[in-house]
């Protein structure tokens, strides 16, 4: 029933295309296939031409169309294009400070029709110094640009959108012939949203005075983009760079032109040529990019593992790094749903070109069979074929990105796993047939890997509450949707899966206005929305990030070893006594070292001693953190703000000690006294903040309000810094509870005393485990939580190598990292200490889209 | 028209499973419309099986006997003689799928028809069109006598009364609308019915037909609800036994397109025929 020939395959769908042919497979698993119109092979056995080339056979066949009623090829021409290229007699180079950049000596990679093979031109490939000329123009620029008023910048955006609209033709074809993507899905969603979002990002500039005061530009931004999604991609991110008055350097994979013609749109505009260079170059120039002068953030859009390795690199190389990372998808599938629009939804999710990756469908088990068939049934009626052609739902992303889902499909089918493809598509052409793949056991190896585009992999769920625990139960979190016609199920479950966005009933809706973004793995940078415009932004007054690299720093070793302590004297003091031991899960407890360190004041005599604590009890405090997390979560922000304020009323009890403790090490009475009292307001100015988080946000193309909810991170680990002993440790404490967070803090190294003076107060009012103290050997216990899988966010606040190694050591998790990078911070200034920086990094954005209808 | 449905024991349980969420059907039934396209002889030929499914309608008040015989003339020469040459179609017997008149015109219909030759079936619309406000008894008096004249389809408004109070009817057609409302045929509305036609085949093996009706006016239009059957259904419905699309000004612009398509040049309304 399969034709396996080089003629023309006839799609025919009658009633027994629905029950799939049986063929043998690999590893004894069943492999099922049916007929799928996918792009053809001319009869002359040449190129893999998709549906264009049957358009010559076209002629008098009205008979034979009458009677199947097929459909047929919809080319577009890609003429505009090749007289784009011969512009640049088929050789492009970079645009640099709005000049074409073509150095000689410089090694080219083909840039091809993933089709048809046709060579389209040759890009030069960046070296260091083309790089180091990108960023230098970009820093230039950056001077006038961000000294501009914002209704300027606004003005010369609105500009750029007027320009990209006079040349969309070429740009969608472009796009679409190098990528392999379907050109509808290019014209009719890609490049709309690219002018929205110009036109939200001019709005947002106009008035950026006014409503983003007490933030400025953070400077040149690198930006590195993946192959497959490159305009879109680059459009959510230098929008809101260049709106709020960042330059942008965009390094793009070798043979991915469309930034290279946006660039040069945005240069043909006029006075601010800089302001975007684009680079065609390798991943292997991020560091290089990342270590020019100028360069206070890294935006990297790419692979889990691409992005793990880069924040290695990087760490302690200056710039910030924002990370999105992966591509999967989730769909979660309710027997309340309205389940053949859910399997609409999946078709959007993963076999369509507007989805960059795969999906993880759980299907509860009582509309499994159901959805299997409605699945199955949908699969038969996808099209594939190139993307230039107008009825295609699914173009081709190259032979890497096929090999890599066949390989997946291999792995699961010789796990045991039930594969089912629409469609019969040859090894050797560029295309891959939407797959769906069930079965799969859960502990197989492959389970955990991301699923590729165009697969999806289905498991069944019993109930809301296992269908949660098995989403959540991956690294990533990027984006999920709930389908249940059931008001209350569906808010239940998009509020509990640890994801970015959560669309319920509806999938992969997009708008300038909300921000997009993962969690975990996923990485936590993100776009769209105000969150997007702070991702070039940092607090008026913050100093330049420079480069701090220790090139010697051992990362093997670095806080591996504990040093020995020893009696040290006597202990003189006011009365009473600190309190001794580790604060974990609410009590004072003794260290699994069952040793101390001394504690010496500014005279150099003993003050006390304090718990060595080392990474068993780093292990027991996130534990204990985690064990409370759920309850602490579950408070109304009103209640915690109610157990914030009984806080701070017993800090002001507290007052005479813990200013006499300050003076022992070496503060002044009155700063001392002016140190407690700030300190109790941080508690009762956070108290007051945890209000009012959330908000909703009305967007276009959908009725129903886009929910903005601020999430907490989960269980943030905070190394403070010995500057500001209390203060800072109030400081870094007091935000990551209002917001909800559970927290392990490492206390400052010199004066840790103050702290474990509080917990006695947290000990009597907080839930224990909301907050657990360890103190000990900073590098040792930093160490510790750096590698921990299981703490979401790490504050560091100490010195220039900690800060390092715990930037490397996140990697692990990718866990949301900020370090003081060794610099001493305003703690008692309201920005430095109070401001909404740490409101931002202490709480992440999830959107959860809502819409309405009867 | 199909094999009768035999009916099945009304099961109320199956329509109170039936979960519709409105956004996704508004978003799948934009979808649709922007992700097929034919062109070329694609597209003629497909125009061509479009002309197949209408069911030529008039349904006026001053419908008179010339009309309905002008009316039915045309359904038997849709299409230009010279263009389907053209096409080499002319052998095909293309006319359309039936003439559609109100029952007191059902018999001018049958004559017109039986003068010139042809078994185009004839259907009546009934029961107190388009309201349906009528007694039972008058209204199968109706159907009765439209029979009698010779109509072999009736199409039925149901009493909405009794479905709006959960009463339900069977059929082996199902029609969006009658026509005549403020809003008529439309995609969202008729993907449900569409699906509710699929999951009814699967569950009992009967396939029910389905015509959309009221405000299909152009060539373009009738593209789109080919390919929307064909997507949700699937080929084996798009025959006129099972498809049919209610409608009396369409024909005219997909004759001008086809016109188009031979000749290369835009028809005006004076070079093709009139109903």
């Amino acid at each position: 029933m399969l034709a396996r020939g080089r003629g023309r395959r006839v799609l025919r769908l009658d009633h027994d295309l629905l029950q799939p042919a049986l063929c043998s497979g690999e590893g004894g698993s069943t492999l099922w296939t049916s007929r799928f119109p996918w792009a053809e092979r001319p009869a002359d056995g040449g190129k893999w031409s998709g549906l264009v080339m049957a358009a010559t056979r076209a002629e008098s066949r009205a008979r034979e169309i009458f009677t199947t009623l097929e459909y047929g090829p919809v080319p577009e021409s890609h003429a505009c294009v090749l007289a784009w290229l011969d512009t640049q007699d088929r050789c492009l180079g970079h645009y640099v400070d709005g000049k074409w950049l073509k150095p000689e000596h410089r090694d080219s990679l083909p840039c091809q029709d993933p089709v048809t093979g046709e060579h389209l031109a040759s890009c030069l490939q960046a070296q260091p110094e083309d790089v180091a000329a990108a960023a230098e123009a970009a820093r230039t620029a950056l001077e006038s640009w961000s000294g501009l008023p914002g209704a300027s910048r606004a003005q010369h955006l609105t500009r750029l959108a007027k320009m990209i609209q006079k040349h969309q033709r070429l740009l969608w074809t472009l796009e679409s012939l190098v990528t392999g993507r379907a050109v509808r899905e290019v014209r009719d969603r890609d490049i709309p949203l690219a002018l929205q979002l110009l036109q939200y990002h001019a709005i947002q500039a106009h008035s950026q005075e006014e409503a983003l005061a007490g933030w400025e530009p953070m400077g040149v931004v690198g930006l590195i983009l993946p192959p497959t999604f490159s305009l879109l991609e680059m459009m959510w991110r230098i929008c809101p760079a260049l709106a709020v008055g960042c330059t942008v350097v965009v390094l793009v994979p070798p043979a991915s032109p469309t930034p290279l013609l946006l660039a040069q749109l945005a240069g043909e505009l006029g006075p601010f040529p800089g302001i975007l260079n684009v680079l065609s170059g390798p991943t292997s120039l991020v560091p290089v990019l990342a270590g020019q002068p100028g360069v206070q953030k890294v935006a990297f859009c790419g692979s889990v593992e691409e992005g793990r390795v880069l924040q290695r690199t990087l760490a302690g190389v200056g710039p910030e790094l924002g990370l999105a990372l992966g591509a999967e998808s989730l769909l979660l599938l309710t027997e309340a749903a309205d389940v053949d629009s859910a399997v609409e939804g999946v078709v959007d999710a993963a076999w369509s070109d507007r989805s960059p990756g795969g999906l993880r469908l759980l299907v509860q088990e009582s509309v499994w069979e159901e959805t299997m068939r409605r699945l199955q049934a949908r699969m038969e009626r996808l099209r594939g074929g190139r993307g230039l052609d107008g009825a295609v739902d699914m173009g081709t992303r190259g032979a890497a990105a096929r090999d890599l889902a066949q390989h997946y499909v291999r792995e699961a089918q010789s796990q045991g796993a039930q594969v089912f493809q629409a469609g019969d598509v040859p090894s050797d052409s560029p295309f891959f047939p939407p797959t769906l793949v069930s079965d799969l056991p859960p502990a197989a190896p492959g389970t955990q890997a991301e699923v590729p585009w165009p697969v999806v992999v289905a498991s069944p769920f019993r109930t809301a509450k296992e269908a949660l625990a098995m989403a959540n139960g991956t690294p990533r979190g990027g984006s999920a949707s709930v389908w249940s016609e059931r008001l209350g199920q569906a808010l239940e479950l998009g509020y509990g899966l640890q994801v970015g966005t959560v669309w319920v009933n509806a999938h992969g809706l997009r708008d300038p206005a909300v921000p997009t973004g993962g969690c975990r793995e996923s990485g936590s940078s993100r776009h769209g929305g105000l969150d997007g415009l702070y991702e070039y932004l940092r607090p008026s007054g913050t100093p330049a990030r420079l480069p701090y690299r220790s090139e010697n720093l051992n990362y093997e070793t670095f806080g591996l070893a504990v040093p020995s302590t020893l009696p040290a004297g006597p202990e003189t003091g006011p009365s009473p006594a600190p309190p001794y031991g580790l604060f974990v899960a609410g009590r004072f407890q003794a260290p699994g070292a069952r040793s101390s360190r001394p504690i010496q004041d500014s005279q150099g005599k003993l003050h006390g001693y304090v718990a060595e604590g080392g990474a068993k009890d780093v292990r027991g405090a996130v534990e204990a953190a985690h064990q409370a997390a759920p309850g602490w979560v579950g408070q109304s922000p009103g209640a915690r703000a109610a157990l914030l304020w009984a806080l701070a009323a017993a800090l002001e009890r507290r007052e005479p000690t813990l200013a006499l403790r300050l003076e022992r090490h070496g503060v002044e009475p009155k700063a001392a006294k002016a140190e407690v009292k700030l300190s109790v307001r941080r508690l009762r100015d956070w108290g007051a903040r945890a209000q009012a988080q959330n908000h909703s946000l009305q967007v276009a193309e959908l009725r129903g309000p886009v929910l903005r909810l601020r999430e907490p991170l989960g269980v943030l680990g905070v190394v403070c810094p010995d500057e500001r002993p209390l203060l800072a440790f109030m400081s870094l404490l007091a935000p990551t509870l209002a917001l909800g967070n559970t927290v392990v803090l490492v206390p400052s190294r010199t004066c840790p005393i103050p702290a474990l003076d509080v917990c006695q107060d947290m000990a009597t009012l907080l839930p224990a485990g909301v907050v657990n103290v360890v103190t000990g050997d900073q590098d040792h216990l930093a160490r510790c939580l750096a590698l921990h899988q299981d703490v979401q966010a790490l504050w560091y606040f100490g010195s220039a190598q900690g800060s390092q190694f715990s930037e490397w050591a996140s990697a692990g998790n990718l866990k949301p990292v900020w370090v003081s990078r060794g610099c001493p911070r305003a703690w008692e200034q309201e920005a430095a200490g109070a401001g909404p920086e740490l409101e931002l990094r202490a709480a992440r954005t999830k959107a959860l889209w809502l819409p309405m209808g009867d | 028209m199909s094999a009768r449905n035999p009916g099945t024991e009304l099961d109320l349980s199956w329509i109170s499973k039936v979960q519709v969420n409105q956004p996704a059907v508004l978003r799948r039934a934009e979808q649709i419309q922007a992700r097929r396209t034919v062109k070329k002889e694609w597209q003629a030929a497909w125009l061509l099986k479009a002309v197949t499914f209408i069911d030529l309608t008039t349904l006026s008040g001053d419908d008179t006997y010339s009309n309905v015989k002008r009316l039915c003339y045309k359904a038997k020469y849709p299409i230009r003689e010279d263009l389907l040459k053209a096409l080499n179609m002319h052998d095909k017997g293309i006319t359309t799928a039936a003439v559609c008149v109100y029952p007191a015109r059902v018999s001018d219909a049958v004559k017109a028809l039986k003068a010139s030759g042809c078994d185009i079936p004839v259907a009546s619309v009934a029961t107190g069109f388009p309201s349906g406000q009528t007694h039972l008894k008058t209204r199968l008096e109706e159907i009765k006598l439209a029979v009698e004249d010779g109509a072999t389809e009736i199409d039925v408004v149901i009493n909405r009364t009794l479905v709006l109070t959960g009463q339900w009817e069977g059929s082996d057609f199902i029609k969006t609308s009658t026509g005549k409302e403020t809003v008529n045929a439309t995609f969202p509305v008729a993907i449900v019915m569409l699906r509710a036609i699929r999951d009814f085949f699967w569950k009992t093996g009967n396939k029910i037909g389905f015509k959309p009706a009221g405000g299909i006016r152009t060539a373009k239009d009738s593209l789109a609800w080919l390919s929307l059957v064909k997507e949700e259904l699937g080929d084996e419905w798009l025959k006129p036994e099972l498809f049919r699309i209610g409608a009396s000004a369409l024909l005219l612009d997909i004759e001008r397109q086809i016109y188009h398509h031979v000749t290369g040049r835009y028809a005006a309304y004076r070079d093709l025929p009139m109903s």
